[in-house]
């Protein structure tokens, strides 16, 4: 894409500018400072003596069981933005091309309305519908002729079907949007010209929604690699992640430069998965 | 998209706005007090009572861990009056001058505490009073009296493989590494074999169904059948109990560990003898009587803790002398000990999944 | 030929039915404990509107929601408005340091909003802004702006650069251009954008906990704190009556703003 207009770079500052000096007020000052705290021993309000130093990026690598969680939390942050993108995108697939009219928009909107519910409460009943003798263990009790006793609270599925479920409205809503722009008549010229309806989906329906899909991918895998609520809640045993371990570094014990640089190692993880995955980003545009 | 309905949706959120600003007039005579969210302070009828007696309102702002506590008195001075803190973050708290002196001429219940409670050198160090001894209670085990039978007497009920995935705990590195120290025998303040500990604790993760944090988790999980028997504390259980579940608090022959909670006025505190009017109601037989019918740990007020009727557990449990006999009080702990416990307790977690 | 795409799309709506039963599985779980009597959830249903009654009387969440409410819409406002202008600029325009600008907008959403939450706690401390709603509203927008910048620029990059200089061709300026072609256009990804910030800003609680003051807080900060001692169905109550209000909302918007494209 190129500059146009006059004084493209005065338009781009003004257009810029304001939400990056918000960014900056509210984001990027407070976090610098918590990158200033990790390369410290102990936070400067207190009456401990503190110094610089690289002990807490150190204690990273010499305990061997931070690097097994934040391993763990990437795949999980992997499996549940695949499930999300395998699930999510046919959804946001048909409501974008099957239905049509005022339906349309009302299922849209009904798709996306559980965002709005509080994620503590729906976390809860998670583990209301999950556990023994709940909801679904209930249900299958009554429609089964035999006894069944199904409780998946406290393990892996468990956060897997919490943060799925919590996240699959991001890739739907933004996969939708691209989806939506598709000309259809760009579709009819190609079949009309007989391809496939495979060949549709693979050579213009994927490459043309691929921003959207990305897009919500990036909204899901970023949060979920550092979510501890829904892996404490309902991983029980099976609930310990590296977000959950930096949590405790604010809240069990008072080491927020170990905190800090945890999350800063988080970051960076992220980031180079991101940066490594640019190219398929770029073919995107 | 219609510039109209621009116009008439930012009109209602300025409106919004506005009426939310009205909406935030602050209270005129008010104290405010920082404690965990339902630990008595914050009863209604109780704060009816204190309106009632010295016009003060009552606002309470809650926190969840006492990390919590000590960053909301670090980051907000002169924001509370009156801060509850357990006799082993005290010492810590005075150390920062977050907390100051209490002045306890005008708490006339002051007298009525246990003296052993009162003059503890971890609430009151060198005689000052940096705390006003207000409820103690114990840490252990309590049990689902309908599904654990008989009625154990060892804590090494909790590693018995008949109750394999049937066991809550809860996460927080200290307390499990001092049930762990009651399970080998140590002293909780000053383990000496951390080996012995880790290899207890490494045993005790298969028989661990779920992490409880909260009064509330415990209640629901034990309810739901998610498991058999839990670390509680001893006032908590009791108002589980009072709720209708049938829970037993159990201090077996290892012992319990005891801790003891305490009133302070932090540092910049606005109303200083609203506060201490506050904090003697608290330690007032009046206040605790009717509190301990809900279920409420120990008042170390020996008064109050007199008035209780025989079937509170308070009186008969923690009132027995025997069963004191066997329980270790906490002490305030290292940050650099804590660290590490909290090191050796995630690495725990993380490799018994 | 036509009966496959006819079973297809048949196919497909029963998928799309499922899932969205799937995403309500909670939320009807959540409105059916609001009429159990149950402090504990427990089955079989015990049917009550007790916790409805003591919720009217509950001050401290009710006040919780109108604050939460009013904040949302705030961020919604604000976000919308400085992520979409980024996002267009970032489409239109090639600049030195654009890259950085973007990467920039990933540490609010990677890093725990727990650090996030605290780093904010001290600088606002530090720069004497303290706690309260002007510092809730400050964090609540810094969160929600990624979110908008990068649901709006998903939408832009469907769009047609040739548009928008047709439109300057013609003799459009800058603000003519926006307000006429480009904005219309992606209206439908800042409304999305707005739906983010505000279900960001209303269900934000590591922030918020950190920036509320006591006596003045949002929903889910109450939320938290009663689950911590004695989570009463009430939290379920005020649940369901929200996505009730939010459902009766997004109906009426649905009626009355398109923004599902023309189709």
């Amino acid at each position: 894409m190129v500059a146009r207009g006059g004084g493209p770079a005065t338009s781009a500052a003004v257009l810029v500018t304001p939400a990056y000096i918000w960014l900056t007020a509210a984001v990027f000052l407070p976090l610098s400072m918590m990158l200033f705290f990790s390369f410290l021993s102990d936070v400067p309000f207190t009456d401990h003596a503190w110094r610089a130093t690289l002990e807490n990026y150190g204690e990273f690598f010499q305990k061997p069981f931070y690097a097994t969680l934040l391993w763990r939390s990437l795949k999980l942050g992997a499996t549940v933005t695949g499930l999300c993108i395998l699930i999510g995108f046919p959804c946001a697939f048909v409501l974008a091309k099957t239905i049509r009219g005022r339906w349309r928009e009302a299922l849209f909107l009904l798709v996306i309305l559980p965002f709005w519910s509080n994620s503590l409460v729906r976390i809860f009943s998670w583990a209301i519908v999950l556990r023994g003798n709940g909801v679904i263990d209930a249900t299958l009790n009554a429609i089964l002729p035999f006894d069944v006793s199904v409780n998946l609270m406290f393990t892996y599925s468990a956060v897997i079907i919490g943060l799925v479920h919590s996240y699959l409205p991001y890739v739907i809503l933004t996969s939708y949007l691209a989806l939506q722009a598709i000309d259809d008549d760009l579709i009819d010229a190609a079949r009309s010209l007989g391809a496939s309806r495979r060949t549709i989906l693979w050579r213009i329906i994927l490459p043309l929604s691929l921003p959207g899909l990305l897009a919500g991918a990036v909204l899901i895998f970023v949060p979920v690699v550092g979510s501890f609520m829904e892996p404490r809640i309902l991983g029980g045993r099976a609930g310990t992640f590296f977000g959950t371990v930096i949590e405790d570094q604010f809240v069990a014990v008072f080491n927020w430069p170990l905190g800090a640089a945890l999350s800063f190692i988080l970051l960076a993880v992220v980031l180079l998965i991101l940066a490594a995955s640019s190219p398929v980003l770029k073919r995107a545009q | 998209m219609k510039i109209n309905n621009w116009k008439m949706a930012v009109s209602a959120v300025v409106v919004a706005t506005l009426l939310g600003l009205g909406a935030m007039a602050a209270g005129a005579a008010e104290i405010r007090v920082l404690n965990w969210k339902g630990y008595g302070t914050d009863d209604d009828w109780a704060v009816a009572a204190f309106k009632k007696k010295t016009g003060y309102t009552v606002v309470h702002d809650y926190f969840n861990s006492e990390q919590e506590m000590l960053t909301k008195l670090r980051t907000n001075p002169g924001a509370y009056d009156v801060v509850l803190i357990n006799s082993s973050f005290t010492a810590k708290a005075k150390d920062e001058g977050l907390i100051s002196r209490i002045d306890t001429s005008e708490i006339t219940n002051f007298a009525d505490l246990a003296p052993n409670m009162a003059a503890s050198p971890d609430l009151a160090p060198g005689g000052a009073v940096y705390g006003v001894a207000w409820t103690w209670g114990l840490t252990s085990f309590a049990i689902n009296t309908r599904k654990v039978k008989p009625v154990p007497n060892s804590i090494q009920v909790l590693w018995d493989k008949k109750y394999k995935g049937r066991i809550g705990w809860r996460d927080d590195a200290v307390e499990a590494m001092q049930l762990a120290a009651l399970a080998t025998g140590q002293n909780i303040n000053d383990i000496k074999d951390l080996d012995a500990v880790k290899a207890k604790l490494e045993a005790l993760m298969p028989q661990i169904k779920t992490y409880w944090s909260s009064e509330n988790d415990w209640n629901q999980f034990f309810a739901a059948g998610d498991f058999v028997m839990a670390p509680y504390w001893s006032g908590s259980a009791a108002r589980s109990a009072a709720k209708g579940l049938p829970v037993k608090f159990i201090v077996p022959k290892e012992g319990a560990i005891g801790w003891l909670d305490g009133l302070s006025i932090p540092t910049g505190a606005k109303n200083r003898a609203a506060a201490r009017a506050f904090i003697n109601y608290m330690i007032d037989p009046e206040f605790y009587v009717r509190w301990a019918a809900e279920g409420a740990p120990a008042s170390a007020n020996a008064k109050a803790a007199a008035a209780l009727p025989e079937s509170n557990i308070n009186r008969n449990t923690l009132g027995d002398p025997a069963v004191i006999a066997r329980v270790q009080f906490m002490r305030p702990i290292p940050d650099q000990r804590r660290k590490q416990y909290l090191e050796i307790w995630q690495e725990l977690k993380t490799n018994a999944q | 030929m036509m009966n496959m795409n006819r079973l297809l799309s048949n196919v497909g709506r029963v998928y799309l039915g499922i899932i969205i039963v799937f995403l309500y599985v909670p939320i009807f779980v959540m409105a059916l404990m609001s009429f159990n009597a149950s402090e504990f959830y427990q089955l079989p249903m015990d049917y009550t509107t007790i916790w409805y009654r003591k919720l009217w009387n509950n001050s401290e969440i009710l006040d919780a929601a109108w604050n939460s409410l009013w904040i949302a819409c705030v961020t919604t406002v604000i976000a919308t408005v400085l992520g979409t202008a980024a996002a267009i600029a970032f489409f239109r325009y090639e600049f030195r340091g654009k890259a950085i600008l973007q990467a920039l907008l990933f540490p609010p959403i990677a890093i725990p909003w727990l650090i996030t939450g605290t780093a904010m706690l001290i600088f606002f401390f530090s720069i004497g802004l303290g706690r309260g709603s002007k510092a809730v509203i400050l964090g609540h927008v810094a969160l929600a702006l990624p979110y908008v910048i990068v649901v709006v620029t998903a939408r832009l990059r469907t769009f047609d650069p040739q548009l928008e200089e047709a439109a300057r061709s013609l003799g459009a300026n800058g603000w003519a251009v926006t307000r006429f072609v480009t904005l219309p256009w992606i209206a439908s990804g800042v409304i999305a954008g707005a739906l983010f910030a505000f279900a960001v800003s209303f269900d934000q609680f590591v922030v918020s906990y950190f920036l509320t003051q006591p006596g003045d807080s949002t929903l889910p900060v109450v939320i938290y704190s009663a689950i911590r001692k004695g989570f009463t169905p009430e939290i379920n109550a005020v649940s369901t009556l929200i996505i009730a209000l939010s459902m009766t909302v997004m109906l009426l918007a649905a009626r009355y703003a398109k923004f599902g494209g023309e189709r």
